[in-house]
């Protein structure tokens, strides 16, 4: 993650599909152009479906951390 | 305006849509709309309106509910038998969406009172029974500049258009005035199917959101058809604009609403 | 002669005035129609002059009062 400024952090591990992307989509909102978001998310069905959602809406996937936690990090930048 | 992870929730199946999304949800939220009619075309829009979480939603309606209403307004139940329709639809409202408020209007929409009806609002749902009351819609909202859904429903055909000011022919345009009392079947006299209003007053509610949410392509300058028993939908290309329109031309007669008389059933609910 | 008429397209006789086209049509209380001709609002008491010619589309609009 060091490699990333990292402007804002949303935690998207306490709701459930489809709410996960909802959360991911309205932490993007309230970014600019350009900043970089990290979601993090569980294992298994958000990181299935999240990072291709967050594509599909057009944004940057820069990466996708395995926390060791059972936990993943998306660093996405918002275009 | 920031969501909770409530709303995030409640909300979610239209914030995922790209249409949509986070700006048109709040847009949504933000939004005052205003329906006249709690019955059969007003009650279904009602219910769309306040589950999409619109922020102000008023509705008008000086009636009480009727055992006759029940067959097809479906915001009310027997047990609300003799209650003001508008307390009555304002309940489910709530019932459904806590986040909302809704203005209940217990009075019949006039020319004394129309445009202080309307002026909150940023769209209006022409959910009345009568030709009195669409034309005095109409000439308020082509007067104060609100964009509006009309409908109609008899039988098993319904039909609705939307007016946005400056953009296709206003209801005037495409019929200049009231036909004669009782000379058009309406209300009580013809009958109509129950889905019909449920059909017609949630495509009305789907213009409000569209527009609120500024959504696709609304339903000005086309007359939406429907015929149930045909099962045929038909979107009529209206003419742009009739030129000598008493209301919206470029030298109306009509600059203030007034009220036609009322028509009279004659037959009984 | 080829007129399309509420969306479909028919064959119909000559020297076809809107009037006769709304009698041939069966419309019910012609005088409560609106009609509209390639895309214009024709006025009512321009329904008995008005000669169709080929390739005319006209559109009825009825009056819908309920809302009930």
């Amino acid at each position: 993650m060091a490699d990333y400024a990292v402007d804002q952090t949303v935690d998207i591990t306490d709701v459930v599909c489809p709410v996960t992307f909802v959360k991911a989509k309205v932490a993007l909102e309230e970014l600019d152009a350009g900043q970089i978001l990290s979601i993090r998310m569980n294992d298994g069905e958000p990181v299935q479906n999240v990072p291709r959602s967050v594509k599909e809406e057009g944004h940057k996937i820069l990466k996708l951390l395995d926390n060791g936690d059972g936990t993943w990090s998306l660093i996405v930048r918002k275009e | 305006m920031s969501f909770s992870n409530e709303q995030m929730t409640r909300y979610s199946r239209h914030i995922i849509l790209k249409e949509i999304g986070v700006k048109g949800q709040k847009r949504l939220m933000e939004g005052r709309v205003l329906i006249i009619g709690a019955g059969g075309l007003g009650s279904p829009a009602a219910l769309y309106l306040a589950a999409a979480g619109v922020g102000v939603i008023g509705i008008a309606d000086a009636d009480e509910v009727d055992l006759s209403n029940l067959q097809r307004q479906i915001i009310h139940t027997t047990a609300d038998i003799g209650r003001p329709k508008v307390q009555s639809a304002r309940e489910k409202m709530e019932a459904i969406n806590p986040d909302i408020k809704v203005n209940a209007y217990q009075t019949l929409a006039v020319a004394d009172n129309i445009l202080d009806l309307i002026t909150d609002y940023d769209f209006v749902i022409d959910g009345s029974d009568n030709f009195p009351a669409k034309f005095l819609i109409n000439d308020a909202c082509v007067i104060a500049r609100k964009p509006f859904s009309h409908a109609g429903i008899i039988r098993f055909q319904g039909q609705l258009m939307t007016y946005v000011p400056g953009k296709g022919p206003c209801y005037r345009c495409v019929f200049d005035n009231p036909p004669p009392p009782d000379a058009v079947p309406t209300c009580r006299q013809a009958g109509v199917i129950g889905a019909m209003g449920g059909v017609i007053g949630s495509l009305q509610a789907m213009e409000a959101v569209k527009y609120l949410a500024g959504a696709g392509e609304l339903l000005t300058g086309f007359l939406l058809t429907y015929d149930a028993l045909e099962m045929k939908f038909r979107k009529v290309k209206l003419p742009d604009k009739a030129g000598g329109c008493a209301v919206c031309g470029e030298h109306p007669a009509i600059t203030k609403p007034f009220d036609y008389a009322p028509a009279v059933c004659n037959i009984e609910p | 002669m080829i007129l399309t008429v509420a969306g479909t397209k028919k064959e119909y006789p000559p020297d076809l005035t809107v009037t006769k086209l709304l009698e041939a049509e069966k419309v019910e209380m012609p005088m409560y129609v609106t009609v509209s001709l390639n895309d214009e609002f024709l006025k009512r008491e321009e329904f008995d002059d008005t000669l169709l010619k080929e390739n005319d589309s006209v559109e009825f609009l009825y009056f819908m009062g309920g809302g009930f």
